[in-house]
């Protein structure tokens, strides 16, 4: 049986030209040479305003039109039921199983990607936002009046979105593959795990409103919402309208708590690369004191596991507070308060890179399954063959390793580029002589240059 | 223990920290040359 490799590349990088630390020297000079030609050729901010403008009518008002709407609604409340059903129902083995690939890959990898160019394309396929509108829908037909909620307590922002975001990685990474099994999460614990979270969330939304907990409670729409902000399309008072790409991140930390999610973003992404690689002893040390100290196997490494992505999101956030109280000692800066908000989405394209660098090959060869044998057969039991496609393979010969380390290096330069870019754009914004905003964005740039020769670090350790 | 024969191969992380060095040296000698400068304007 083929095991599931739900964290790292697959094969071992071949001979690369220059050795992999030269790398991470390169792509600091293309970020030192990106913030010397942004000082020099981008002095007044552009990013302020997103400039929203509404597509053509006709396609405007169709592609957010209520068939529309319900059909996609309708179509991710099925998928989570395939998912849910086939873990629940179908084998254990999790490459054959659809719910594994399907929930851990296909959507929590690829709804980014996708999120980022075109923007929130989640929201229309929520599963729970479905649920939750149609309940309210009915509740209106029946009593006759909005169902009351009760006012979301605003200092909590995204805060529990934060949370929820690190237990989702923590179910797969941590709780997985902890006591040296490889395979990772066993499909009837996803889909568990999956119906769980569906009476959580249905039950936040009753209590507080479908739409305000989508907007900073509900994991996955603040996860991927985030990654909307970077996308071109946007709706606007029920119109779907076009803007800058980048344009709309430049809002979207002004709910608290939104830094902590994407700090958590980049944070479990690193433990994610470093617990294989270049955490990898320190974590078994961890674990050999917790057994030592009279835990069982499963129970210490999974809580070596659990410090070190504490560790990791610290990790983050320390660097990126560092960057921020540079900053504030640049004549005319606002409070230190503002600044951390100011800047936190400057972080997005960063966990986008992380995101893309970290899982794109895991991303080709698993899309081969998920497109192929898993969507004939979903329960991976061998009786069905619904698209004539059961019998079909992966081919890991599709991408050598030295493609996949040369596309993880581009990703993460361009996503540390539009992250300093980002930063240019909002420093300009807050210092009105544009040479103290670039003196302000020193610091950025080392944040970004410590960013990328981390992330570069990681995946050399990763894929040697 | 760390094998001697490896030590390379542990202090590799050393080589991908230095850039981040090399650039925060930079700011820490650019901002004091800016404050003394304005030092300087000042007196």
């Amino acid at each position: 049986m083929t095991l599931l490799p739900l964290a790292h590349a697959l094969s071992a990088r071949e001979d690369l030209p220059v050795p992999a630390w030269l790398f991470a020297w390169a792509a600091s000079i293309v970020l030192i040479v990106s913030f010397f030609a942004l000082a020099v050729g981008w002095r007044r901010p552009r990013f302020e305003r997103a400039r929203w403008r509404p597509l053509g009518a006709g396609l405007a008002r169709a592609a957010v039109s209520a068939p529309v709407q319900v059909g996609c609604g309708l179509a991710g409340v099925f998928l989570l039921g395939v998912a849910v059903y086939a873990g629940l129902r179908g084998t254990e083995a999790p490459d054959r199983n659809f719910a594994l690939t399907f929930l851990f890959v296909t959507v929590w990898l690829g709804f980014p990607v996708l999120s980022a160019l075109l923007g929130d394309l989640f929201r229309p396929f929520n599963p729970w936002r479905t649920i939750g509108r149609a309940a309210g829908a009915g509740f209106r037909a029946i009593a006759g009046q909005r169902p009351a909620h009760l006012a979301y307590p605003q200092r909590l922002g995204r805060w529990p979105a934060a949370v929820g975001l690190v237990a989702f990685v923590w179910l797969e990474v941590v709780y997985g593959t902890s006591g040296g099994v490889s395979v990772g999460l066993d499909p009837q614990a996803a889909a568990t795990a999956a119906l769980v979270y569906s009476a959580y969330t249905l039950a936040m939304m009753a209590l507080f409103g479908t739409e305000e907990w989508c907007e900073r409670g509900e994991v996955f729409s603040v996860y991927f919402g985030m990654f909307g902000r970077l996308g071109i399309f946007a709706v606007e008072d029920g119109r779907l309208g076009r803007r800058r790409p980048l344009a709309g991140a430049g809002s979207w930390a002004a709910i608290p708590g939104s830094l902590a999610v994407v700090v958590a973003s980049i944070g479990t992404t690193s433990f994610d690369g470093a617990s294989e690689g270049a955490f990898a002893s320190p974590i078994e040390w961890l674990a050999e004191r917790l057994l030592d100290a009279g835990l069982g196997v499963d129970t210490a490494v999974r809580l070596a596991d659990t410090v070190f992505i504490a560790l990791c999101c610290a990790g983050v956030a320390l660097v990126y507070l560092l960057g921020v109280r540079g900053m504030r000692t640049v004549p005319g800066a606002p409070s230190l308060a503002k600044l951390r908000q100011g800047f936190a989405h400057t972080l997005i394209p960063i966990a986008l890179a992380y995101l893309v660098a970290h899982y794109f090959s895991l991303f080709v060869f698993q899309e081969q399954a998920q497109f192929t044998y898993l969507l004939s057969d979903p329960l991976g039991t061998g009786t069905t063959d619904l698209f004539g496609t059961a019998s079909s393979g992966v081919d890991y010969t599709l991408l050598s390793a030295n493609a996949i380390w040369y596309v993880q290096v581009g990703t993460l330069i361009v996503g540390h580029v539009l992250g300093l870019t980002l930063a240019h754009d909002r420093a300009l914004a807050y210092w009105p002589d544009y040479r103290d905003a670039t003196r302000s964005q020193y610091w950025m740039l080392a944040v970004m240059v410590a960013f990328t020769c981390f992330g570069l670090y990681l995946l050399s350790v990763a894929n040697a | 223990m760390i094998p001697a024969a490896h030590i390379g191969h542990y202090l590799v992380w050393v080589l991908y920290a230095l850039p981040v060095l090399i650039v925060v040296a930079g700011i820490v000698y650019s901002t004091r040359a800016g404050r003394r400068r304005e030092g300087e304007d000042g007196s």
